[in-house]
């Protein structure tokens, strides 16, 4: 890097937010023409190559159904998802349709989206009946702010070989998280192959302290992080690695190259099982050994967590009739078939997540028991998006880091965050 | 290159001159100016207008308002409020992560810098000789400046790794090598480990540099009998203190903000051993919604990089030699 680019990034860093500033003025108003009675709608999405693939697929059907509809999709890198429509809300140009996840109630919060209660009642659509338990996880305050689009539970993969060496049967969703670490311990190799693939990421440990009867925030609003049940939870989620390591730990996972963790791992049959989202599937259909997935299993009750996402309408939408009847046809089975059937995520619909095209899918070269999907979704916990979702992440982040590298006490580091989540949900 | 080079050495010389008096001219009323003069004049700002334009609204501009958003809360969706100096005095006395990133800020810049120096400075010493392959070598040296930083760090990912080729390495010399990025004492040597992997573009000025120097003035030490260490010091070294100030200007700037690096290797972990003042303020501004609070700190880096630029240049006096300004 020579001198000079040095300096341009020196002042640019310098002047980052203020950049933000400029980069809202740049952008020009916006242009929703309504001529010769057609509309035009925005929508902003995030992803790669296979979810531009399946978005515009699904927006091309939509304008077929509906002629007086033009979508115009963009697609932008999830890395900068956030930043580019904060900017666009912040210019007063934000998009008519909007892909929202865990960070819904930023907007929410801030009435930069619509409550789209007026809208489901209206359209006559029942998002019980339509989304199962997920229909109102984007809520705010008893309001609805998104309608489900993709919506999958955490899932079981093992590797159906390495059971069947150890002699192991196959994980179910009955089984409690004391077979579950039986299991593990007999199918670990020590410095070899470890039993399961860890559960530092918050979707996996979280799941651990509601199967407890735990909460991360009650339902009131308030942290409860440091209860006895989350404290027990991520006392034995770091017990797996560094008590009865039957997980590898941070430094192995590092030795094994890097950006290692439990996907990768599993692929390359380090570890016999792992939990994660739908998209390990894709890639493990090329792997030369045998697998599977299972419900995840259980402790005093079931619980487990769900990643996806909704669509919202922007409040600078000047067609929201349009932008819901868009959403009302773009959650609805026929183009939420279009989700599984490019292999891109599971379709928050549950008609769709029980049909055959979803339980057999055409790009399985094997067997899936695609069935885990919708037997999770029974007892999917509600994730506590609260506003300050990434603020309470980074809570966790920053007082997790050296614990989970290296062990510890997990009610000393849970005290720590409690204090600071308390702080930061204070703050409003 | 050569533009930045010549601002700093004329800012230096300025203070110099200013020094030597003329403080006190008598303002003299503005000549008229010539009609040729007056159309150099517009050609002046015909030229200049497109790096103008740029300036005022691109830098000078969003810097002004982000002195005011530093008084305000604000989301980005809502209106900011103002509320004074409430981000400042709360970065200053409410948050332990602004001290925490301030100091091993300090502590990167502080070590990576000098390092970054002395290791320049020995490589082009050693380019300097008359050694077979010279050429080779250079473009080695440089080489590393060319690759992206995301790849250098990528690969960093693995020689640091707790049984990378770092450590195999060391256990060769008998020391049992520490997980560098996932140990809170050792991450942030671990960041300063691969900023020496940029010294190439230092070595490269330096070199220039030292190629510069008039032979006759070894010759000459030669004969009065000065060895290879004297010749360095007495005459190598003054000689190319202007570029070696250039480059310590450089480096602490550049230092103070770094940002891939630790955003690729560890976003500030583990525990926030590893998180430096951009990416602070990058996750106040766009992670957490607080563009007042991440303007403030960037205020804050501003006079922190300002006092210690002014300090360089304070001290630069008794250390960098300019030929010219021999008296």
């Amino acid at each position: 890097m020579n001198a000079r680019t040095r300096w341009t990034k020196g002042v640019a860093g310098l002047a980052v937010a203020a950049l933000g500033m400029t980069a809202l003025a740049a952008c020009g108003s916006g242009e929703d023409s309504a001529d010769g009675g057609v509309t035009t709608l925005t929508m902003t999405v995030w992803g790669g190559d296979v979810d531009k693939k399946s978005y515009q697929q699904r927006v091309d059907m939509l304008e077929e159904a509906h002629p007086d509809i033009k979508v115009d999709l963009q697609l932008i890198p999830s890395e900068q998802y956030e930043q580019k429509v904060q900017t666009m809300i912040a210019g007063g140009n934000g998009p008519d349709i909007m892909q929202v996840a865990e960070g819904v109630n930023v907007y929410s919060s801030k009435n930069q989206i619509l409550p789209l209660d007026e809208y489901v009642s209206k359209s006559g659509m029942d998002l019980q009946e339509r989304f199962g338990p997920t229909g109102e996880l984007y809520s705010y305050q008893d309001k609805v702010y998104a309608i489900p689009d993709r919506s999958g539970a955490m899932i079981v993969y093992y590797n159906k070989d390495l059971f069947d060496a150890a002699g192991v049967d196959y994980p179910t969703a009955d089984w409690t998280q004391e077979d579950a670490q039986a299991a593990m311990e007999k199918l670990t190799v020590p410095g070899k192959q470890w039993g399961y693939g860890g559960a530092g990421w918050w979707a996996q440990w979280w799941s651990f302290a509601y199967q407890n009867g735990g909460q991360i925030i009650d339902d009131a609003g308030a942290p409860t992080v440091n209860s006895p049940e989350v404290v027990d939870a991520l006392q034995w989620a770091n017990d797996l690695t560094f008590k009865d390591h039957v997980v590898p730990t941070a430094a192995e996972y590092a030795d094994m190259g890097p950006d290692m963790g439990g996907d990768p791992a599993f692929a390359a049959q380090k570890v016999a099982m792992n939990t994660t989202g739908f998209w390990a599937i894709g890639g493990l259909l090329e792997s030369d050994f045998d697998w599977d997935i299972a419900p995840m299993w259980q402790g005093d009750e079931q619980a487990v967590s769900a990643f996806g996402s909704g669509l919202a309408i922007s409040r600078d939408s000047e067609h929201p009739d349009k932008a819901f009847e868009a959403i009302d046809y773009l959650t609805d089975a026929e183009a939420q078939q279009v989700i599984i059937d490019n292999a891109q995520d599971v379709p928050a619909n549950v008609q769709v997540q029980q049909s055959d095209a979803f339980l057999k899918p055409k790009w399985a070269t094997k067997d899936i028991n695609m069935a885990a999907f919708a037997e999770s979704s029974d007892f999917v916990f509600t994730s506590p998006l609260i506003p300050e979702w990434n603020e309470m992440q980074a809570a966790f982040d920053d007082n997790l880091g050296t614990f989970w590298n290296e062990g510890g006490d997990a009610k000393t580091q849970l005290d720590a965050i409690q204090t600071k989540l308390e702080s930061i949900v204070g703050q409003g | 290159m050569a533009a930045d080079l010549g601002a700093v050495i004329g800012a230096a010389r300025a203070q110099g001159s200013r020094r030597a008096g003329g403080r006190r001219a008598a303002r003299l009323p503005r000549p008229k100016l010539s009609r040729r003069g007056r159309t150099e004049a517009l050609f002046f700002w015909l030229f200049i207008s497109p790096w103008l334009v740029g300036f005022v609204g691109f830098l000078l501009g969003p810097m002004i308002a982000s002195v005011y958003i530093s008084l305000t809360e604000w989301d980005s969706f809502t209106p900011p409020v103002f509320v004074g100096l409430d981000n400042y005095v709360q970065a200053l006395t409410g948050d332990p992560v602004f001290w925490k990133a301030l100091w091993n800020t300090f502590y990167y810049a502080a070590i990576s810098v000098p390092l970054g120096l002395a290791v320049g400075l020995w490589l082009a010493n050693l380019l300097n000789k008359k050694v077979r392959g010279r050429k080779f070598f250079r473009t080695m040296i440089y080489l590393p400046t060319l690759v992206p930083l995301v790849a250098t760090a990528m690969v960093f990912k693995m020689v640091l790794a707790p049984s990378g080729p770092l450590n195999d390495l060391l256990g060769v010399f008998g020391v049992h090598g520490p997980n560098w990025l996932l140990d809170p004492l050792w991450v942030k040597p671990a960041l300063i480990v691969l900023s020496a992997w940029g010294a190439g573009s230092a070595t490269v000025l330096l070199l220039s540099a030292m190629n510069g120097i008039p032979r006759e003035f070894y010759e000459a030490a030669e004969i009065d009998g000065a060895g290879p260490f004297r010749q360095f010091w007495s005459i190598t070294f003054p000689q190319i203190t202007p570029i070696i100030f250039f480059n310590l200007i450089m480096g602490l700037i550049g230092a103070f903000q770094i940002f891939s690096q630790v955003y690729i290797l560890t976003q500030g972990g583990p525990d926030n051993a590893s998180m430096m003042m951009v990416p602070l303020l990058f996750d106040q501004a766009f992670g957490f919604y607080h563009f007042g609070y991440a303007s403030a700190v960037a205020w804050l880096l501003f006079v922190v990089i300002i006092g210690f630029t002014a300090l360089a240049f304070r001290t630069s006096r008794r250390w960098v030699f300019y030929e010219t300004e021999v008296r």
